[in-house]
């Protein structure tokens, strides 16, 4: 693969279940970095995993990995690894012996495979635990096994369909502080695809939205948090005069019923804000910047669909 | 990142050497890596271990021991009494007394390979499919295709064994059973390539055949039932029924007789009927036939089940 090529590059994707189309001309490329594909359940997320994993051919357009067609290419497979969102372990085997295996069965050879797997359990925190049968493990240790037989060969593309599912909260921090170090310290890219808006937002460096089966956006988490970026203001009293004085003063001023919001405010907004505080008599109670949470993504989309008067 | 290296290729090389397991934490991988072949290989492994019960609990290794310690037993007993035969009435008192011999072995034994199979082979598949750990195998540079034929050459590899290893025992026995062993190797060598082809055939057959029934279930216990049942319901089913009809159906009817079908090949092989088949209706259809009918479901059910196997996807 030559060096600045993208990791992934899908073109015009578009796969139909029959009557339902579960991606419809789909674009994007995807460089060295944690992605998050986000996107509600049905909005085609698998399916773009899948297709990327060579695992379904796609109706129409191309998806590539590693410079090489995924659809045509088994070999490929050696080089990226996946953690399903489902259940996927048996429950006799150890977490070493089944991760050895994983790694055979990945185009290791027996001695390194063994020594990966120990390396790789230690990686995910299972190393005193390896010996014993993955039945026995709790929901945490699952997932860190999943995640483990998605590591074990050193891929360098590694797939996560959504690797915080059924974690209760101190789990779900260590799977993101996990993947995150699985790229800043070892310099594994992952695509990381889930519905939770936190998780994307505290792990990913990009993000690609898919909705109905259709990109929506794609780019920086940051550009996206900055795009949204708020000062909310709450008063004791006097909201609407507050209002009117920014608005006077050439302020968007949004009217919520605890506050008054200002929409990506530079740094002279702030000496409207005085100056209108003053001239309301409007007692100042609080005043915070305030980043707009991933959610709104998907009111902004369907707001995008509606003006173009998509259904 | 020279350090990084030096690490690297210490562990590569004592890994190579000795299997000792390094405890440096996670690390890129800069070794070999072998593709394909060596994951047909490893799947091959562990579904041979898995048969077998290797690397399991005493539990797993109950079944297949059992079945193979009984398959032997057979033989053994087999030579004894033929030996004993030889040695109290001198050479060939066994082959003129008609005790059974190479030939006869696998109409006896049939019906506890059948068995064998049914309850093992689903092992190699079934709890791949339950526990969704197919889907881990075909995202690695593995197909479906792959996966099943390294199974399925797994359990024929098992079977292989199951089938050889009394026979071998009872070449054995008569062999030192009979008060000149080098004539009885004089005479008899032919039985070893005989019984060679004969087992590898009974073996390709009850594989494929458990294997098909295992891909439609995920459940063991299900695909074992309905193997018996298949095995041991069609065998009376058939008998009585070609009875009844008679005329030139009979034969046809016989044919359905699965447990019959490889028996038949290992006759025309042996160039004698077995105790099981030599009252068939089915043999009046002649060799070519028997023959042709035994490739027919052997490769009938392995094709549909590559097939199976073949367009699935996690």
């Amino acid at each position: 693969m030559a060096s600045g090529e993208p990791l992934l590059a899908v073109e015009h994707l578009t796969k139909h279940f029959g009557d339902v189309v579960a991606l419809n001309d789909v674009t994007f490329s995807i460089s060295d970095g944690i992605t998050g594909i986000l996107g509600e359940n049905g909005a085609g997320k698998s399916t773009a995993i899948k297709i990327l994993l060579g695992l379904l051919q796609p109706t129409s357009g191309t998806a590539s990995v590693l410079g090489r067609n995924a659809s045509q290419s088994v070999a490929v497979r050696a080089r990226v690894g996946y953690m399903p969102e489902h259940d996927c372990l048996p429950t006799q085997t150890s977490a070493a012996e089944f991760l050895t295996h994983m790694a055979e069965v990945s185009g290791l050879p027996p001695a390194m495979a063994r020594t990966r797997a120990a390396d790789t359990l230690r990686h995910v925190g299972l190393f005193e635990e390896r010996y014993r049968a993955i039945g026995g493990y709790s929901t945490g240790m699952k997932q860190r096994v999943k995640l483990g037989q998605s590591l074990v060969h050193d891929p360098a593309f590694v797939f996560l369909d959504e690797p915080t599912a059924g974690l209760d909260p101190a789990g779900r921090e260590d799977m993101l502080t996990l993947i995150r170090k699985t790229h800043r310290e070892f310099g594994i890219s992952v695509l990381f695809s889930s519905h939770l808006m936190a998780d994307i937002e505290r792990t990913c460096d990009r993000i690609i939205v898919l909705q109905d089966g259709r990109l929506v956006q794609s780019g920086e988490v940051g550009q996206f948090t900055r795009e949204t970026e708020t000062v909310f203001i709450e008063v004791d009293s006097n909201r609407p005069e507050l209002a009117a004085a920014l608005e006077k003063r050439g302020v968007a001023v949004t009217v919520e019923r605890s506050g008054l919001t200002i929409e990506g405010p530079d740094e002279s907004v702030y000496d409207h804000v005085r100056d209108a505080l003053v001239e309301a008599r409007a007692p100042l109670r609080r005043m915070a910047p305030r980043r707009r949470a991933l959610t709104e993504l998907f009111d902004r989309a369907d707001d995008i669909a509606s003006t173009n008067g998509v259904a | 990142m020279t350090e990084t290296v030096a690490r690297t290729e210490d562990a590569l090389d004592y890994g190579a050497a000795s299997g000792t397991v390094f405890d440096i934490g996670y690390q890129r991988y800069a070794g070999r890596r072998e593709g394909r072949g060596r994951s047909r290989v490893a799947v091959f492994k562990d579904g041979f271990r898995t048969a077998l019960g290797f690397g399991r609990g005493a539990r797993a290794k109950v079944l297949p021991w059992f079945f193979i310690g009984v398959l032997s037993a057979i033989g053994l007993v087999m030579a004894i009494v033929a030996g004993a035969a030889n040695r109290l009435g001198g050479p060939g008192t066994a082959e003129r007394a008609g005790l059974p011999s190479h030939s006869d072995f696998y109409s006896f034994a049939s019906i506890i390979l059948f068995v064998f199979a049914a309850v093992v082979a689903p092992e190699l598949l079934c709890p791949d499919r339950r526990n969704r750990v197919i889907s881990l195998y075909l995202v690695r540079p593995l197909s479906g295709s792959d996966y099943i034929l390294s199974r399925w050459a797994a359990f024929l590899v098992v079977m292989l064994a199951a089938v050889w290893l009394p026979q071998f025992i009872l070449f054995f026995g008569l062999s030192m059973g009979d008060p000149d062993p080098v004539a009885y190797l004089r005479a008899h060598w032919l039985d070893i390539p005989r019984f060679l082809a004969s087992g590898a055939a009974m073996a390709a057959y009850t594989t494929t055949l458990a294997m098909l029934t295992a891909s439609f279930t995920t459940r063991r216990a299900y695909a074992s039932v309905f193997l018996v049942g298949l095995f041991i319901i069609t065998a009376p089913f058939t008998v009585g029924l070609a009875e009844e009809i008679k005329g030139p159906a009979g034969p046809w009817v016989s044919m359905f007789n699965l447990t019959n079908i490889p028996v038949h090949v290992n006759d025309v092989i042996f160039g004698e009927a077995s105790e099981i088949t030599e009252d068939a209706p089915a043999r009046t259809l002649g060799s070519a036939m028997l023959v042709a009918w035994y490739f027919l479901w052997t490769l009938g059910p392995g094709a549909v089940l590559w097939w199976r196997y073949r367009r699935l996807s996690p």
